[in-house]
């Protein structure tokens, strides 16, 4: 199910609340609970990858395996097929003595373009699922939320979940553990 | 998942169970040595010649597994890996099979004279046989031959011994005494496995050269070594380690078959792609011979499954974490390392030197001595280290 | 009782030598010293970034700029009046503009070895030096750029290597290796300057956040492209990063290996032989982890770093350099011996000559350097002192450079027509194009580490036992134990 992006929901007053933790373990556990309570329009934010928290927080695997495989195989086939094609068709010459057609040749070339539409499929191919850049966002608006990147974690839950409560919302986010909730506002 | 207290084994619980299938292992080995006897005598008997061509090919194929092994047990400990510690024993069981070979290569020696030119009267009136024939003779050839033997024997003995040691003592000493020697340990394996490949198969054709061929043979022992080791964990998962050998495991001895074997087609790849390229008729006519007749088939085969077939296989991740695939990869890999084998030896010696049963009975003498052997082995002590001291980590190892 | 404590180790660890000479077969040791906080990581890598230029820096940027300058002139000259002003003659064509060439590729390579193969490995210790590592592949692959680029001769119809349709109907050879160099070198740079922006787009966002220069902030932001930590993004980017190793790891086997095929697909004895491919691609790694090695010694303490870059890191490059080195040492043994088992004259004469023949002092200098000199890391003691590290990563790299030039010109200054011999002396031209590349390196690695997070501190914090939402602080082992 793909969420729709922030800027494409309704206006709100504000954004939602940003719960903040103070370690990797009550930031799993919490992670844990709330993708049990039900949400569905929210996020973790860490400042480096913590192990198992996809599971954690229920996310489906990235496509991006498929993404790169079907690139390279793309970058594979043309790279052979320009040579095959050069070579073969358009200006056939005899170099070394050897036929027109020579597979042998061909595989250096061949697989560094692989290589390299696989590597632009993996790039581009994660900035696009990541819908970035996306240079503002909501969550700037929070001071505290700098530490994000830094060494704090936190938890957002958008106010346009249809579990989202300001208060109720709020009070499960405290029972979580986290050292401060703040409510962020949207514009 | 990973943060319960430390798990230790106890040697009873990793030791094979009476019912388990691979107990069988070694009364499997000698019903097989006898069968393979038998077809040997009955077909071989008139021609001898291909029966030591038959009986070079099984020995390289069950050696390079052996010697596989040996240079997975000390790699682990030069690198002081944490992930493969369940896993080590079976690579020191199959290592310890190793002085076999040594009884295993007097056929060898006996058909010296029909597997090597330069073993024949007619090579002292050839210049280029007089030329090597300091290196390519019979007494030096058979010295260098006992020493690989001797070496690997002492190495392999040494390693599989000192570990079973920790067992009863937990000692980290000696994890450390193993992890100090292991580099020296590889460099000497690693020059008497090339010259071993040089003067058992290389040799085959005198004539010719290649400066990459230890490596190339190298690449062929590894990648069905690992083959071997997703069989062997697989097997153990049903059964005693179920718990101790875990998906985790499997998946990464997935990803090092997949590894080794995109590194054998690049080696593989460039050693061709080089002679093809220059195009010198002392280095091509090698592959001419396996580009011709009913070896052409084979060439075209081995380009495609030893290498496309088990790349797109091996690639996905469900794969190798799914025992009956990765089973299936896994006996193909060991299959086409052992066609590998067959057209590195068999055009060398010559057209003619092919004969099914033959090589059948030859596959399953040498394998069944092996097989015995390492059976034996596998039953008579834990299937695990279990003092090592890097136990805990191994058990633990998530790949999520 | 020989259990071991758990797959996380909380354990300080002081003193940094006798903690890696204590050689532990038992425990992983601490990776980064002092157990700091996640915060501290940060702040002790966006330190240096953040104070006022120090008067060691201008002392290195300002000659390398200058030695770029000399770069500057040297090429220019060089296109205006030709090829000529370097030492080429028949039968050396080639000399130290691909020696150059290659020397520079292969320094590139450890950085992807750091960056991709070690992640595969599942090597943490990486992560103290990959950044660093990997910006020094990037300069190096734009110094190696430099000499296929110029030394073609005709440089303004340069063009001509790729594959643009034309109003001549004529296409490159792509059955050419110098032709594969082209595509490998160029995908290898394009690949290793994305993986390295993959990398940084965090570690831009933490100084983003923490900057209080407006100007910086900018900068920073911009090319942070609004990166907020976000855990379903780093799912993508997770997945991106391994496939992005994956990726470069046969890519870096690959580029080196066509590199290789330059000499190796020739029919000229020293150069048309099997092993070249994984041959280079082992000098390559051997001359990469010397010049990380160098580049470490100077940052780590001119930075302050010597918490994050410890005494193990240098311990397990200098296992490397070892394995590598070992590795040059067979392949220069076999190539040896199947020369003399060859019985071809021409590979003989070809192998004596180097040995004995007129480039004997370089062929000796390059033996001494890669096989000798990398020995000494057999001892612990000098795998973890600074000063034989560093000594011996500066001889690695004189060898490695010489293994090139030893390839190159022993072979085409004696071949096969006796009448054509002849001997290579370099130029000014050829020195000044040398030292000028180091000029360009040098420059983009000072710009480099007054700029950019030298570290790569989101996966350092990411290795910390800490950092395990598993972890359970151990109490700390009692130390009788063992």
């Amino acid at each position: 199910m793909r969420l729709p992006m922030t800027a494409e929901l309704p206006a709100g007053a504000h954004y939602g609340l940003l719960a903040e933790f103070d370690t990797t373990k009550e930031l799993y556990h919490a992670c844990e609970k709330v993708r049990d309570a039900g949400y569905t329009r929210w996020d973790a934010h860490t400042p480096f990858p913590v192990h198992g928290l996809d599971r954690a927080m229920g996310l489906k695997r990235s496509p991006m395996p498929f993404i790169v495989l079907v690139m390279a195989l793309l970058g594979g086939a043309g790279g052979f097929g320009l040579q095959y094609w050069v070579h073969s068709v358009e200006y056939p010459l005899t170099i070394s003595g050897k036929p027109h057609f020579t597979w042998p040749a061909f595989v250096p070339i061949t697989f560094e373009l692989a290589v390299l539409f696989g590597a632009l499929g993996a790039v581009f191919g994660m900035f696009a699922l990541n819908q970035l850049p996306m240079h503002w966002h909501p969550l700037f608006f929070s001071e505290r939320f700098e530490r994000a990147t830094n060494d704090l974690f936190f938890i957002s839950i958008e106010s346009w979940d249809p579990k989202f409560d300001p208060v109720a919302t709020r009070r499960f986010l405290e029972g979580l553990g986290a050292r401060q909730v703040e409510l962020v506002q949207s514009s | 998942m990973s943060h319960q207290a430390p798990r230790t084994l106890t040697a009873e619980s990793v030791m094979l169970p009476e019912g388990h299938r691979l107990r069988r292992l070694p009364m499997l080995g000698a019903a097989a040595t006898i069968v393979g006897i038998g077809l040997l005598t009955v077909f071989g008997a008139a021609h001898p010649a291909k029966v030591y061509a038959a009986w070079l090919v099984a020995f390289l194929f069950f050696l390079s597994l052996a010697l596989g092994a040996l240079y997975f047990v000390l790699i682990h400990y030069a690198v002081q890996a944490g992930w493969s510690v369940v896993l080590r024993r079976l690579g020191e069981n199959l290592a310890s099979t190793l002085p076999v070979f040594a009884l295993l290569f007097v056929p060898v020696l006996l058909g010296m004279g029909d597997l090597f030119p330069w073993a024949r009267p007619e090579a002292a009136g050839d210049h280029l046989m007089q030329w090597k024939a300091p290196f390519l003779n019979r007494n030096f050839f058979l010295l260098r031959a006992a020493i690989y033997l001797v070496v690997w024997s002492a190495l392999a003995l040494g390693y599989a011994r000192a570990s079973r040691a920790q067992d009863a003592t937990g000692d980290v000493g000696i994890s450390k005494r193993l992890r100090r020697f292991a580099g020296p340990a590889i460099l000497i394996l690693a020059i008497t496995q090339t010259f071993a490949a040089i003067d058992w198969v290389m040799s085959l054709s005198p004539r010719w050269y290649s400066t990459v061929f230890g490596v190339y043979f190298f690449a062929g022992c590894y990648v069905s070594w690992f083959a071997l080791l997703a069989l062997l964990a697989t097997a153990l998962r049903r059964g005693p380690l179920k718990d101790v050998i875990t998906v985790e495991h499997l998946h990464d001895v997935g990803r090092l078959v997949f590894a080794f074997v995109c590194f054998w087609a690049y080696i593989a790849f460039s050693q061709y792609f080089l002679i093809w390229y220059g195009n010198l008729p002392e280095e091509t006519f090698w592959y001419h011979l396996r580009l011709q007749g009913r070896w052409q088939a084979l060439s075209a085969f081995l380009a495609v499954g030893h290498f496309v077939i088990p790349f797109f296989f091996l690639m996905g991740r469900t794969v190798k974490r799914r025992g009956p695939w990765l089973t299936i990869g896994a006996i193909w890999v060991l299959t086409v390392h052992f066609l590998d084998i067959t057209w590195l030896v068999l055009p060398s010696i010559g057209q003619g030197y092919f004969s099914s049963a033959i090589l059948a009975g030859a596959v399953l003498a040498v394998g069944g001595i092996v097989t015995m052997v390492f059976g034996r082995r596998l039953a008579g002590r834990p299937l695990v280290p279990i003092r090592d001291p890097r136990l805990a980590e191994s058990l633990a190892l998530d790949n999520a | 009782m020989g259990g071991s404590t758990g797959p996380e180790v909380d354990e300080v660890l002081t003193d940094t030598s006798q903690a890696v000479l204590e050689n532990p077969a038992d425990r992983r040791p601490e990776l980064i010293l002092s157990s700091p906080s996640f915060g501290a990581i940060t702040d002790a890598v966006a330190e240096p970034l953040e104070r006022k230029t120090p008067l060691g820096w201008w002392l290195c940027f300002l000659p390398a700029l200058g030695l770029l300058g000399l770069l500057g002139i040297a090429v220019s000259w060089l296109f205006w009046e030709g090829i000529g002003i370097w030492g080429l003659n028949v039968p050396v064509g080639w000399a130290w503009d691909i020696t150059n060439f290659v020397f520079w590729v292969g320094i590139g390579h450890a950085g992807t070895l750091i960056s991709a193969i070690l992640f595969l490995l599942r090597q943490r210790w990486r992560t103290s030096i990959n950044r660093a590592a990997e910006a020094m592949t990037i300069f190096a692959v734009m110094c190696a750029l430099i000499f296929p680029g110029i030394h073609v001769g005709r440089v303004w119809v340069a063009y001509w290597m790729f594959p643009l349709p034309n109003q001549m109907g004529t296409w490159p050879n792509f059955r050419s290796p110098l032709l594969w160099d082209v595509f490998a070198v160029s995908v290898y740079g394009t690949v290793s300057a994305l993986f390295w922006f993959v990398g940084l787009v965090p570690d831009l966002a933490t100084m983003r956040d923490r900057t209080k220069s407006k100007i910086a902030k900018l900068a920073y932001g911009i090319l942070a492209l609004g990166w907020r930590g976000s855990n379903r993004h780093w799912q993508h980017y997770e997945a991106a990063y391994l496939l992005l190793a994956a990726l470069a790891t046969p890519l870096v086997l690959s580029v080196h290996s066509i590199v290789s095929m330059d000499f190796a697909v020739s029919q000229l004895p020293g150069w048309h032989t099997t092993i070249f491919p994984p041959y280079f691609v082992a000098g390559a790694i051997f001359s990469g982890f010397a010049m990380v090695v160098t580049l470490m010694v100077i940052c780590r303490s001119a930075f302050r770093l010597e918490k994050i870059i410890t005494l193990r890191h240098f311990d397990y490059m200098a296992k490397v350099i070892l394995l590598t080195g070992c590795m040059v040492g067979y392949a220069y043994s076999l190539e040896f011996f199947t020369a003399w088992y060859s019985g071809n004259p021409y590979e003989i004469f070809t192998f004596t000559n180097r040995a004995l023949g007129p480039y004997a002092w370089a062929y000796w200098t390059m033996v001494s350097c890669n096989v000798l000199s990398p020995q000494i890391f057999w001892f612990a003691r000098a795998r973890t002192n600074i000063k034989v590290l560093f000594g011996v990563s500066i001889l690695v790299n004189i060898g490695m450079w010489f293994e090139r030039f030893v390839i190159i010109v022993t072979s085409l200054h004696r071949g096969f027509l006796p009448s054509s011999w002849g001997y290579f002396r370099p130029t000014i031209w050829d020195v000044s194009c040398l030292l000028g590349s180091f000029g360009l390196f040098f420059t983009m690695f000072c710009l480099f580490v007054r700029f950019v997070p030298m570290v790569a501190t989101a996966e350092v914090k990411g290795v910390l036992p800490q950092a395990n939402p598993h972890h359970e602080p151990q109490a700390r082992a009692a130390a009788g134990a063992h």
